[in-house]
């Protein structure tokens, strides 16, 4: 699958009918919510898309999913061009998008499971084999012939991984598979798609959980503004930054002299003032070397340090590195 | 490939109807409404004609019948039958992108014609429902015997002006893709229908303008041609210059109405407006 310099642009407002007629300007401002993304997801990778709230993520995967005409650019899943001819890539993919408000609530799994057979045109004769086969993959078989309205929420987010993998597709779209579900569900969720991956199918998924990148995908594609920052593994993108650890310090002090004391000895990735204290982010090479120095910067500025934790780095710094932000922003 | 198109079809209607029968108390409405409000309007006719031999043949020489509840029945029906095919598909389109599976739906290659117009199918087995009430009714209440042949002529008149009101019905559809809510247009629409198509009075006392916007309208046919096989006992050959009307009118509504579903689709697609309300 792969998309080239794909864009979309959203107007924001109305413009109405009057406008319309007198053939005025089109005052709508313009959004880029997708902004040139280059991208390509090999056959039998997890390629993940990770970023903050409004980067444009699940608009780059309606795009993929046909269910949004992008502005510019083209996209192909499986070599089918998405504009060209929706119907054969839908064909072709599940998808998990809207999540468990796109079920019928009314009906029980099966039944849910039995229409959309039909709409993905399984042939009569493999339906019953294949939702026996979907909710066994994703452990619902006992609670098959109840309705939804009584699932819980991970259970109805599995309910939607089987529809999606109704049609045996060799390609899974999912937008936050794991998004409202706690931590067990959560869990599950993860190990049904590295199951995917092992039965060679392509997953495609987006998620502002780091972690969950980290684990679970081959690949990452850190997106921002709609642009694609960083492409590479977890492994590789956490090595761009030039750290093996990294320190977070809470300040007690008055002085910006401590800044730049502590700059000499590691890299300030971040510094915030919140609640009397300045927090800093620390890129560093070996923290057991750093930490004693920090102690003894911040007695010569005259601060105290209230408060120290070290840990691994991970695809947060390396988003905070790409961008001056943290992704929860 | 149209064998699976039809499944997906039918298996539209099966899940509205799996739906539907999940609350059973609404086929108690069904029972009620269709014979109350015909008979109110019965009563009324009776009231005001006050059982008077030249009342009843001056409303004979303008309808061409004299059974007044006959004639009142069948505009009804009519009238309950038009909401199921006219709003029916809209409405249910609307309740996919308010509850959040319209998008789902989209995302299947699926054609959009099954996915629109199955529900609705599953809304004609209460509506049949409902005449078979209806028939018990003026048969004993009203003292009406229809002949089966009649019944088999009138079937035949439904079933050629399907293509016209299931293409009205996906213009509508169309409009909730484009717009969202489409309560307001529906009043607009069902009052039109009401005032002009002869509901509950024929047309010819209605003022020339209004009469021949009235001959605009498919269902004014579709009225006036089942009043006139199932109580005056007119032959379909009869009928024939307005069934071709019905038909013609089908075609073109239904091309026109392809046309708009696809631009409102594409619309929609260009929006991001499936899963917006
Ligand atoms: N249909 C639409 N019309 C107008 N603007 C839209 C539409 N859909 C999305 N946007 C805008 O596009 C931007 C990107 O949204 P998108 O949903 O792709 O973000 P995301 O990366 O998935 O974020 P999140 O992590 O919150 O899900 C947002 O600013 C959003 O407001
Ligand atoms: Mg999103």
């Amino acid at each position: 699958m792969d998309a080239r310099a794909l864009t979309k642009v959203f107007e924001r407002g109305r413009r109405t009918w009057i406008q319309r007629l007198r053939r005025e300007p089109d005052h709508r401002e313009r959004f880029v919510a997708v902004d040139g993304i280059e991208l390509r997801v090999e056959q039998g990778e997890i390629f993940g898309m990770l970023g903050p709230n409004g980067a444009g993520k699940t608009t780059t995967m309606r795009i993929l999913a046909t269910l949004l005409l992008p502005t510019s650019g083209a996209a192909r899943v499986l070599g089918i061009d998405v504009r060209e001819q929706p119907r054969e890539v839908r064909r072709r993919f599940g998808a998990v998008l809207s999540g468990e408000r796109s079920l019928y609530w009314k009906l029980t799994a099966r039944e849910n499971l039995e229409y959309f057979a039909a709409l993905y045109h399984l042939p009569p004769r493999r339906t019953r084999e294949r939702i026996e086969s979907v909710l066994d993959a994703v452990k619902l078989t006992d609670r098959a012939d109840d309705y939804v309205e009584r699932y819980s929420m991970g259970m109805r987010q599995r309910l939607v991984l089987a529809r999606a993998l109704l049609p045996d597709p060799p390609l899974l779209l999912l937008d936050e598979p794991t998004v409202g579900l706690d931590p067990q569900a959560a869990r599950d969720m993860r190990e049904r798609v590295l199951e995917l991956r092992s039965e060679g199918k392509t997953v495609l998924l987006t998620t502002h959980y780091m972690e969950e990148a980290d684990q679970l995908c081959d690949r990452v594609a850190i997106i921002d503004h709609g642009r694609i920052v960083a492409l590479d593994t977890p492994t590789a993108l956490k090595r761009t930054i030039q750290a093996e650890e990294v320190v977070r310090l809470e300040i007690a002090a008055e002085a910006d002299g401590v800044v730049s004391r502590l700059s000499e000895n590691a890299q300030v990735a971040r510094q915030e003032r919140a609640d009397g204290l300045l927090h800093l982010t620390m890129h560093t090479v070996s923290a057991r070397d750093f930490v004693p120095r920090a102690f003894d910067a911040a007695r010569a500025a005259g601060a105290t340090i209230k408060h120290v934790e070290v840990v691994p780095v991970t695809l947060e710094d390396v988003f905070l590195a790409l961008t001056g932000r943290a992704l929860r922003e | 490939m149209l064998l699976l198109e039809l499944r997906a079809f039918g298996a539209a209607a099966v899940r509205e109807w799996r739906q539907l029968r999940r609350y059973p108390t609404f086929g108690l409405g069904l029972l009620f409404w269709p014979i109350v409000l015909p008979a109110m309007y019965v009563l009324q006719a009776r009231g005001y004609s006050g059982g008077d031999q030249r009342a009843i043949d001056a409303f004979a020489e303008r309808s061409g019948t004299n059974e007044i509840a006959g004639f009142l029945f069948i505009g009804w029906s009519m009238y309950m039958w038009l909401s199921i095919v006219l709003w029916g598909p809209g409405t249910l389109l609307r309740t996919e992108q308010v509850r959040g599976s319209l998008e789902a739906l989209f995302l299947t290659p699926a054609s959009r014609i099954g996915i629109l117009f199955g529900p609705a199918v599953a809304h004609l087995v209460p509506a049949l429902w409902m005449y078979v009430v209806v028939g018990i009714a003026l048969r004993f209440g009203f003292g009406l015997v229809v002949e089966p042949a009649a019944v088999l002529r009138a079937a035949v008149v439904i079933l050629l002006a399907v293509p016209a009101l299931y293409g009205m019905g996906a213009l509508f559809a169309t409009l909730v893709l484009r717009v969202g809510e489409v309560v307001g247009p529906i009043q607009v629409v069902r009052g039109v229908f009401t005032v002009l198509c002869g509901i509950t009075f024929p047309i010819v006392i209605l003022p020339d303008l209004a009469r021949s916007a009235a001959l605009a309208l498919p269902p004014t046919y579709i009225i006036a041609d089942l009043r006139a096989v199932l109580l005056t006992g007119a032959d379909l050959v009869d009928l024939v210059p307005d069934l071709a009307i019905l038909l013609g009118a089908g075609v073109v509504l239904c091309a026109l109405a392809a046309v708009a579903f696809r631009r409102a689709e594409a619309y929609a697609r260009r929006g991001g407006r499936l899963a917006q309300y």
